[in-house]
């Protein structure tokens, strides 16, 4: 599946560019052949099972580098996303979208093999390979097809998330070789090295470099500023793509990644990260509610609401973090929604400032119906799906922190605030500029890829346990293994060797076991004080 | 293992660069063609010839030439080189001015210095290889006789590499007034007291400076961009490939056994340390600044001679000939394209002539990005591999802190190999007087060799490196 879209965009380039509809049609039908194929990921999927699922597994470079990829509770819902909003992003640029057709789409269906590819690698190096492939056709899709200063924008997201990721790399090096000398054998699997247990010194810089990564890409707050650059820069597509799947990537990564491998580290910088994500949460609403340009405006709203799912994320509770999973897909949903209307009133003004609107309304009561649906989701009210995951990462960060979650509730008053009011400057009062009474309203277009997303929304508001049920189980396995990790700890001054190997199940006698690992390399003196 | 007809490699190289030479002197001019085919046949047979020798370690003139498995896969990268260059020069010659056989007599030549640097056990053969090397390269170097750059990277070429040279004989005198001996094999088993001793540390250091010449660390690579906007592009390219390999090789034989962590003495690690991360800083930065492709490449060739350098700290063979590799196809790659933007003794390698090449020529834009990419380490190229392999052994050896310069030293680089695609992909406006070779079915051969190459490495080497794997062990037995 992951490769289908990478085959479909190596058939396109031998299609003539001169035929732009076939480049177009071909390509919507590779992105809707993936989604079909995810839906039958989903459908095979068992909800019960908490390790991945549907694996693949190949030997590829040797050395622990292997081909293995397969979904589980984490990575479902962000891969049925992806492969639900790439035809959406097609579709949204089949107009907009009028040079080097070709190239576009080829670029489009690369990226959706790369992002896809993070999603579901289970392989460290394989991850790290996706994760840095995606980078190449998002720089092409910013700086091709992007706005006046796309050359500026598309380096800088390129840089910064080149400076996280390199450093990244340096400590997937050092990962590596502890878990070379603590076992001997050599080994990128993740699941291999969940089993590993790290010093804590060693653990805190390991995370930090990871960290850097995944916070850039998220972004987390002093790290968001090539944001709004690159949305308002990207096309149409481009900030649907980036907005509701590539900002996951971080998430997900801290959710894959980082907070197995290093609970103890996590441990220590949950306030710092929490007090982070409240700082982006408040700073986000406030920045958009600023704002001129209505896609920095959701540009910055995303950096408020990514904050309340990172905030969630590090309460560490199950409420928590299912709902950070589902408020991914929301924010993924109602976010390129936007970003889509967005994009589709900019087709009809070339303007993406507040005030060159007003009283679209009347021409495009459509779109006005569409918008304010999408807008209500943004900001959670009940019945749509923002509702589902704003209250279960609410009550996981309750739990938790209870001064952080009364602040954090304030993402919901900003929402409201900036969203409605933007919404009424734009939508609503007189038409003051002539050319508004030209718009015509949506196209069947615009209206076959728009209603599906709507159509998501309530689903997911109204049965929001279709969807989570099938996260339940491995969230928990996720908690009880940081629990069972953070065990070892009890032990942690007197332990001599810098990693230890924890047994492949996870057993019960974890703290037994791990000190008999330790214990081989203890000195007499504290065998005895044991 | 004494062979005689392990010499024979070589011996067909140098046979054949005579031959051409002769052709030269009393052919009639006209087509070179003859020449070069020559030339690619005899690089061609060399290199068949020399694997039938893989995994016997034969040798002669005891041990003066050691036709190991290391020196057989070095072979295989010089062939290559040459065989690439010959090509190019063949696409570019008759238009810029050096349509003279000697070309290839030459790139036999230095071809063959390369592959005595490269298989031998006493430094002072290896002097020796790397003389037949320079020699030749100086020629080549100016062989555009028109034009005052080439002539002038000629004389810079020569004067400092003598320079360097000279340095290198006076490291040997030092060490060989230590170790009472020039062959590698002994300066292996000397006693830890005798590496430590201060003549042998400055015998060493000057051998590291000879070398840090050819292989253009800093601060020894004042002469490289100069030589490498001066000389024709496929020599260029030659240049930048075939005696970085051979350099860096004979760097790794010597310092191989030095470096190993209970024997080298304290502060040459250091030293090595601070040069490698000096050049990959100071390439890196100099390059943000360059207008000219040709020369931007240069600076990057010596922030990879960095990289390559992290390789020797480590230890790290297995890694550094990979790099070596993929270095190869990406370069010559790269210089190929550079190549095709020339005309009639005209070469259009500002930044600003590469604007809208991806609507005038997207193939070879397309692959000089693929090229770009790779040399800044994006996977799934060659590049990438290269950098992780070398990379991770080098944490595997406790050098943290100099991958992470390394790492960061190469988000420098991403930015200028950005900017090139910026100006092919997203900059419109096309200069008129641009003209582009994008039809010469010979330079798209050699384009499509190396996306192949770079592909190849990138996603499937495990073929590669196991016989990588198979030939280090054959080092590690010295």
């Amino acid at each position: 599946m992951t490769f289908l879209p990478l085959a479909g965009a190596i058939l396109l380039i031998f299609i003539p560019k001169e035929r732009k509809d076939i480049h177009r049609l071909f390509a919507l039908f590779v992105s809707l052949l993936t989604f079909a194929l995810s839906l039958f990921v989903f459908s095979a999927f068992d909800a019960s099972r908490p390790e991945a699922q549907l694996i693949e597994k190949g030997m590829w470079l040797g050395y622990g580098i292997n081909y293995h990829v397969g979904v589980d509770g984490l990575s479902l819902l962000l891969v049925l996303l992806t492969t639900f909003l790439f035809p959406v992003a097609v579709l949204s640029g089949w107009h907009y979208i009028d040079q080097r057709v070709k190239e576009y789409h080829i670029f489009l269906l690369f990226l959706e093999t790369g992002i896809l590819g993070v999603f579901v690698s289970l392989n460290l190096f394989l991850f790290y390979v996706f994760w840095e492939v995606m980078l190449i056709p998002m720089y092409f899709l910013i700086g091709l097809w992007g706005g006046p200063r796309r050359i500026y924008a598309t380096i800088k997201f390129v840089l910064f998330t080149m400076l996280g990721s390199l450093l990244m790399l340096v400590a997937i090096f050092v990962l590596y070789s502890y878990y070379y000398k603590a076992t001997g054998t050599y080994s990128f699997e993740i699941a291999d090295l969940n089993r590993m247990v790290l010093l804590p010194g060693v653990q805190t810089w390991l995370f930090l470099a990871f960290a850097l990564a995944f916070a850039i890409k998220v972004p987390m707050f002093p790290f968001h500023t090539w944001l709004p650059d690159a949305h308002v820069e990207a096309p149409t597509a481009g900030s649907v793509i980036l907005a509701a799947v590539l900002l996951k990537m971080g998430v997900y990564g801290f959710l894959r990644l980082a907070i197995p491998l290093f609970p103890e580290a996590v441990a220590r910088f949950t306030p710092l990260l929490m007090v982070l994500s409240l700082i982006g949460i408040i700073y986000g609403g406030m920045m958009a509610l600023i704002q001129k340009d209505v896609k920095s405006l959701v540009a910055y709203s995303s950096v408020s609401h990514m904050g309340l799912i990172m905030l969630a994320l590090f309460s560490l509770n199950q409420e928590a973090i299912q709902g950070s999973i589902i408020q991914m897909v929301n924010h993924g949903l109602s976010t390129g929604a936007l970003f889509l209307i967005v994009g589709i009133l900019y087709e009809r003004a070339h303007t993406r400032l507040i005030k060159d609107y007003g009283g679209v309304s009347r021409q495009m009561p459509v779109l006005a119906a569409f918008f304010l649906v999408c807008l209500l989701s943004s900001l959670g009210l009940p019945g749509l799906n923002g509702f589902v995951g704003e209250i279960l990462c609410l009550f996981g960060v309750f739990q938790a922190n209870k001064v952080m979650a009364y602040l954090a509730v304030t993402t919901v008053i900003l929402a409201a605030a900036y969203l409605l009011w933007m919404y009424q400057r734009v939508m609503h009062g007189p038409i003051v500029h002539d050319y508004v009474r030209s718009f015509r309203d949506l196209n069947l277009r615009e209206i076959v890829y728009l209603a599906p997303v709507v159509v998501l929304m309530f689903w997911v508001g109204i049965f929001p346990n279709f969807f989570l049920r099938n996260t339940d189980a491995s969230v928990q396995l996720l908690l009880r293994r940081v629990e069972e990790h953070r065990k070892v700890f009890v032990l942690k001054d007197k332990a001599v060797q810098p990693a230890i190997i924890l047994p492949a199940d996870y057993s019960q006698e974890v703290k037994q076991a791990a000190s008999a690992v330790f214990s081989s390399n203890l000195t007499p003196e504290v065998k005895e004080a044991k | 293992m004494n062979q005689l007809a392990s010499l024979l490699p070589l011996l067909i190289i140098i046979a054949a660069g005579l031959i051409i030479l002769i052709m030269e002197a009393f052919g009639r001019g006209g087509s070179r063609l003859p020449h070069a085919a020559l030339a690619v046949v005899a690089l061609i047979g060399g290199l068949i010839y020399s694997f039938s020798f893989f995994g016997k370690n034969a040798g002669y003139f005891s041990g003066a030439y050691v036709l190991d498995d290391v020196a057989i896969l070095l072979f295989a990268i010089f062939s290559l080189a040459g065989i690439l260059v010959v090509l190019l020069s063949v696409t570019a010659m008759v238009e810029h001015d050096f349509n003279r056989g000697e070309v290839f007599a030459l790139l036999l030549f230095a071809v063959a210095g390369l592959m005595i640097m490269a298989s031998s056990q006493d430094l002072v053969v290896i002097f020796l290889g790397l003389e037949t090397l320079s020699i030749s390269s100086y020629v080549l170097a100016g062989l555009k006789k028109q034009d005052q750059k080439s002539s002038e990277a000629a004389i810079k070429y020569f004067l400092l590499g003598s320079l360097a040279s000279a340095f290198l004989v006076l490291g040997l005198a030092f060490i060989y007034l230590q170790a009472q001996s020039l062959s590698l094999n002994e300066i292996t088993h000397l006693s830890s007291a005798d590496l430590a001793s201060p003549v042998f540390l400055v015998g060493l250091c000057l051998v590291l400076i000879g070398f840090g010449f050819k292989v253009a660390l800093v601060p020894f690579h004042m002469w490289t961009p100069d030589v490498y906007q001066g000389a024709p592009t496929p020599i260029t390219a030659f240049f930048s490939t075939g005696p970085k390999a051979a350099g860096f090789v004979v760097l790794l034989r010597i310092f191989w056994p030095i470096l190993r962590s209970e024997l080298s003495p304290s502060s040459f690690p250091l030293i090595l340390w601070i040069l490698s991360a000096l050049t990959m800083i100071v390439g890196n930065l100099v390059a943000l600044r360059q207008k000219n492709v040709k020369r931007l490449l240069a600076y990057s060739s010596i922030a990879h001679a960095g990289y390559l350098t992290v390789a020797i700290l480590s230890r790290d063979a297995r890694g550094l000939i990979f790099y070596l590799l993929a270095y190869l196809f990406m370069n010559i790659g790269a210089f190929a394209i550079l190549v095709a933007l020339s005309s009639k003794g005209q070469e259009f390698h500002e930044l600003d002539d590469f604007n809208g090449l991806s609507l005038r020529a997207p193939w070879l834009a397309a692959s000089m990005s693929l090229f770009l990419f790779s040399l800044a380490g994006f996977p799934p190229t060659a590049g990438f591999l290269a950098k992780f392999y070398v990379f991770s052994q080098a944490v595997k050896q406790g050098l943290t802190s100099l991958v992470i310069v390394a790492v960061l030293a190469s988000l420098v680089s991403v930015y200028y190999y950005l900017r090139v695609i910026v100006h092919m992909y997203m900059v419109k406006e096309t200069p008129a007087q641009v003209a582009v070779k994008g039809d010469n079915p010979l330079l798209l051969l050699i384009v499509f060799f190396c996306v192949y190459g770079v592909l190849y490495l990138g996603l499937f080497p495990r073929a590669i490196i196991g016989l990588l794997q198979k030939a280090i062990s054959s080092l590690s037995l010295l």
